[in-house]
C-alpha cells in the first residue's frame, strides 16, 4: 500500500526530463501529454529556481492531448505538433516528451519521431513516462535518451578534444542554485586550461551536446547522472569519473583536478598557480570572520534537508568552517525502489554524521528534525513551519526556494563556499538579534510588574527570567 | 443516480464464443414477447447488432464523438428486427488508442444523451467484448450501469477461464454496487462430456446455468443470412431455445457473487478434467462412470 507523501518536492519524471531539456540553449521540447503537465512544472519551478527557460510553462509547444487522443491514440495529433512546431519555433534541436497518457495508450512517438527524421528534422524522442520515476529520474533518462540518437539526427564533428570534459550531476532547477553551480564548476576547471561541456543555463547549449561525444572525460557530482555518462562510455569509450559532490574547497578542487590530471595532461604549473589562488581567496575570507565565526556560529547542531549531493556538500562546509555537529541528514531525492545506481556514498556519511535518513514527507522530515535537537536547519522553504515551531533559525539552500530570488549565486566551488558561509553567518547572526529583540520586549512588557518573584512563579519562566534578569544586569536596564 | 428505467443486462464472454449471436437473440426474443429492448455493442469491431439490423451500415457512437459534432441519438442508433434499438460504442482502431476508455466514454455519452429516458426500455442488454482485459472493459458491470451479468462459455478452458476472470471483476465491484452475476450461458453445446464440465465449474465457483444453447446449424446459416435465428427460423427447436433463455433472463431474480477460483484452482481442476476427458475418448471409462 503507498504512503501519502506531505508537501512533495519531487515532480515526476516528465518534469525532470522538461527542466533538463528546457535549459539547453537550442533545445526546443514537444511535450506530448494532457494539457497542464507542463505548466505543473512550470507552476512549481519559476519562482522557485532562477526564472524560467525560453521554451518554458505556456510557451512549451505540447499536444494538449483530450479523451479523443486516449481512446483513439495520439500519435497523428502528436506528427501535427511537431510538424507545426518546426514550422513556427526556432530549435537546432526538437526533443519529443512522452507522457503517462501517451505510454498507457501505447502511442507509437518512436515511429512520429522517424518519419520527421526522415525528412531531415533534427528531432528526437523520450520513451519515458511521467509515472516511471521523479525529476532526477527524468534529467538522468532524457540525458542518456538524447545521447543515444541526436547523433544520427544531427550532423556534428567528430572530433576528440583531450581537454573536454562532460559535466552531469547539477540538475537544473532542481538544485536552486543550480546556475551558479554550474558556472563555479566551469570557472574551476577552465582555471586550469579544461574546456567543460555544462549542457545547461548561459554557459551551455547545444554546442556542448554536439561536443559530449568529443570529450576525453565524463564527471559526474553525485548518483544522478551516471546513466547518460555511461552511454556516453559505451558509445565513444569516454571515461568516466564520479564524485558523491562538487568540491567546496581548495583541498577537494585539489583532489578533483588531480584525478581529472590522470586523465587528461594537465600543465602543472597552471594548476598549482591556480590552486594556490583559490586557497589564498579561501583562506582570506575564513581568515577575516574567524572571531565572528568563534563568538557566533561554532559548534552548533545542524540538521541538513535537500538532495544527496547538496546534503553532502553543504555538510563538509557547516562541519569545516562552523565545526557544526550534523545531527541529521536528510535526504529528498525521489530514489526508486530498485535503486540502480552504483555510487555508495556510506563512507563520505561516515565522515560527516551518524544520522541519515531517505525521505522526502514533510510529516517524516518534521519529526527527524524536531526530534535531532537541531540549533539550525539548513533546508529549503518548507522546512519554515518545522523551524519557526522549534524556535531554531534555518537557512534556505535545497529546493524549493520561495524567499529568494536565486540567478548566479552558488554554493559550490571556493567561491560558492564562500557565499553559503557567509549565508550561514548572517543567518546565525541575525536569529541571534531577533532573539535579543525579543528579549528585550519581553523585558520591557515585564516593566512596573512588582517583582522578578512573581513572574518566576509561572511554570517554566524561571529558567527565561533568570536569563533576563542576568541580561538586564548586563545592559543595565 | 435516477431510478434506472428497464432492467439493464451486461453479457460477457470470451471473444468468437457466441456472445453477440446469443445476445441478439435474446434481443430478438424479448422484442418479439413485446418488450422495449435496447441492444448496446461495447466492442471495437462493432458487429454486435449485424443480425438484428440486417447488416445496415450503423455510424458508431465513438466515430461521431471522432469527428467532435453534436451527436444525437438518432445518428447513433437505429431500429432493428422487433423494434430493438441498436447501437455500437466502436473503437479505435485496432492496436491504437485505448478502447476500454472508448467503451467508457461511449456508455457516459449514451447517459448524456438520455437514451434511456427518451426510449424507456424494458430491458437493456449491454454485449461486452472478450476478455475484461482492464478497467474500461468492467464499466458496465461497474457503477450501477447495468445490475446483472451473464457470462456466455462453452466447455472450453479458456472460455472458462475468461468467465472466471469476469467473476473476478464482479467480485471486485459487487460490494460497491456493481452488477451481479445471472449465471452463465452454455453455449456451443455437443453431445458428450461438455454440460458436466460447465456444470462442475459454475457448481464450483457458486453460480448457475441460465440455460443450455446446443450447437445448432440454424445459427449459423440464420448468420449468413444476417439475420437472428428468431427471425430467419422462427419456428425451429433453436428459436425456442432462444426464447427460453430469453424467458430465463427476463424473470431470474437469482442473483448472485460469483467465488471465482484462484489461479492454481483452476489450472487444477482444469487438468483434473483433462485427465477425465481422455479416459472417456479412449474408452476406457463410459461418460457417467468419469463424471
Amino acid at each position: 500500500m503507498a504512503d501519502i507523501i506531505k508537501n512533495p518536492r519531487n515532480g515526476c519524471a516528465l518534469h525532470g526530463a522538461l527542466q533538463t531539456v528546457q535549459e539547453i540553449n537550442g533545445v526546443v521540447p514537444v511535450v506530448h501529454a494532457n494539457a497542464g503537465c507542463g505548466v505543473i512544472n512550470y507552476l512549481a519551478n519559476s519562482k522557485t529556481t532562477g526564472g524560467s527557460a525560453r521554451f518554458s510553462g505556456y510557451s512549451i509547444p505540447g499536444t494538449a492531448a483530450q479523451e479523443r487522443h486516449v481512446i483513439f491514440g495520439g500519435a497523428s495529433r502528436l506528427r501535427e505538433q511537431i510538424k507545426n512546431t518546426i514550422k513556427v519555433v526556432d530549435g537546432v534541436l526538437y526533443v519529443i516528451l512522452n507522457s503517462c497518457e501517451s505510454a498507457m495508450v501505447g502511442d507509437d512517438v518512436d515511429a512520429m519521431t522517424r518519419e520527421i527524421v526522415e525528412q531531415h528534422e533534427p528531432v528526437v524522442d523520450t520513451l519515458i513516462a511521467g509515472f516511471n520515476g521523479g525529476a532526477h529520474f527524468g534529467y538522468e533518462h532524457v540525458l542518456a535518451d538524447v545521447f543515444k540518437s541526436v547523433y544520427d539526427v544531427r550532423l556534428s564533428e567528430t572530433n576528440k578534444n583531450s581537454n573536454l570534459v562532460n559535466i552531469f550531476g547539477i540538475i537544473p532547477e532542481k538544485d536552486p542554485y543550480w546556475q551558479g553551480n554550474i558556472e563555479e564548476i566551469k570557472r574551476i576547471l577552465e582555471g586550469v586550461g579544461i574546456k567543460a561541456n555544462v549542457f545547461f543555463g548561459v554557459t551551455g547549449g547545444i554546442e556542448d551536446i554536439d561536443n559530449a561525444k568529443n570529450a576525453a572525460l565524463s564527471i559526474v557530482f553525485g548518483r544522478w547522472g551516471e546513466l547518460p555518462a555511461k552511454v556516453l562510455n559505451e558509445k565513444f569509450d569516454i571515461p568516466v569519473i564520479q564524485k558523491a559532490a562538487l568540491p567546496v574547497n581548495a583541498l577537494e578542487e585539489k583532489e578533483l583536478i588531480d584525478e581529472i590530471g590522470k586523465v587528461i595532461s594537465l600543465e602543472q604549473d597552471v594548476v598549482d598557480e591556480f590552486l594556490n589562488k583559490e586557497l589564498a581567496y579561501e583562506s582570506n575570507y575564513y581568515g577575516r570572520i574567524r572571531d565572528e565565526v568563534i563568538e557566533h556560529a561554532i559548534g552548533k547542531s545542524v540538521a541538513i534537508v535537500g538532495d544527496e549531493e547538496q546534503v553532502i556538500r553543504l555538510g563538509r562546509i557547516a562541519k569545516d568552517v562552523f565545526g557544526a555537529k550534523i545531527v541529521a541528514a536528510i535526504l529528498t531525492d525521489s530514489l526508486k525502489k530498485d535503486e540502480e545506481h552504483e555510487l555508495n556514498n556510506d563512507e563520505v556519511f561516515a565522515s560527516i554524521t551518524s544520522s541519515v535518513y531517505k525521505t522526502s514527507d514533510q510529516k517524516d522530515i518534521d519529526d527527524i528534525i524536531r526530534q535531532s535537537k537541531a540549533e539550525l536547519v539548513i533546508g529549503s522553504s518548507l522546512e519554515v513551519n518545522i523551524a519557526n515551531k522549534a524556535g531554531i533559525p534555518l537557512i534556505e539552500a535545497s529546493y524549493p526556494i520561495y524567499h529568494k530570488s536565486i540567478l548566479n549565486q552558488s554554493t559550490s566551488g571556493v567561491r560558492g563556499a564562500v557565499e553559503f558561509v557567509s549565508n550561514y553567518l548572517t543567518t546565525v547572526k541575525q536569529d541571534e538579534k531577533e532573539k535579543t529583540e525579543e528579549l528585550y520586549n519581553y523585558l520591557k512588557q515585564l516593566k512596573g510588574q512588582k517583582t522578578w518573584q512573581e513572574h518566576s512563579s509561572k511554570r517554566g519562566q524561571v529558567k527565561q527570567l533568570n536569563l533576563i534578569s542576568e541580561l538586564a544586569s548586563k545592559e543595565s536596564i | 443516480m435516477a431510478e434506472k428505467i428497464g432492467k439493464h443486462i451486461a453479457i460477457y464472454g470470451k471473444g468468437g464464443i457466441g456472445k453477440s449471436t446469443t445476445t441478439s437473440n435474446i434481443s430478438a426474443a424479448l422484442a418479439e414477447a413485446g418488450y422495449r429492448v435496447i441492444q448496446i455493442g461495447c466492442d471495437p469491431k462493432s458487429d454486435s447488432t449485424n443480425t438484428l439490423r440486417g447488416n445496415n451500415y450503423l455510424p458508431t457512437v465513438l466515430d461521431s464523438l471522432r469527428e467532435g459534432n453534436k451527436i444525437h441519438l438518432d445518428d447513433i442508433s437505429v431500429k432493428g428486427f422487433g423494434g430493438v434499438l441498436c447501437i455500437e460504442s466502436g473503437g479505435p482502431v485496432p492496436g491504437v488508442g485505448c478502447a476500454g476508455r472508448g467503451i467508457n466514454a461511449a456508455v457516459n455519452l449514451l447517459q448524456e444523451l438520455n437514451l434511456f429516458e427518451e426510449f424507456k426500455p424494458d430491458y437493456v442488454l449491454y454485449d461486452v467484448l472478450g476478455d475484461v482485459v482492464c478497467g474500461g472493459f468492467a464499466v458496465p458491470i461497474r457503477d450501477g450501469i447495468t445490475d446483472r451479468a451473464y457470462v456466455v462459455s462453452s466447455s472450453d478452458f479458456m472460455a472458462l477461464y475468461a468467465a472466471n476472470n469476469l467473476f473476478k471483476a464482479i467480485n471486485k465491484y459487487a460490494p460497491t454496487g456493481g452488477a451481479k452475476l445471472g449465471g452463465v450461458i452454455a453455449n456451443s453445446m455437443k453431445p458428450g462430456y461438455h454440460r458436466e464440465i460447465v456444470e462442475d465449474f459454475v457448481a464450483k465457483t457458486g453460480t448457475s446455468i441460465a440455460g443450455y444453447v446446443n450447437r445448432s446449424i440454424d445459427v449459423q446459416q440464420s448468420e449468413l443470412y444476417g439475420k437472428t435465428v428468431i427471425e430467419a427460423k422462427p419456428n425451429s427447436a433453436q428459436a425456442d431455445i432462444y426464447r427460453n433463455l430469453a424467458k430465463h433472463i427476463a424473470e431470474n431474480e437469482n442473483l448472485v457473487v460469483p467465488n471465482p477460483l484462484g489461479s492454481s484452482e483452476l489450472r487444477d481442476w482444469a487438468r483434473n478434467w483433462g485427465d477425465r476427458i481422455y479416459d472417456i475418448e479412449s474408452g476406457v471409462v463410459g461418460v457417467a462412470e468419469a463424471i
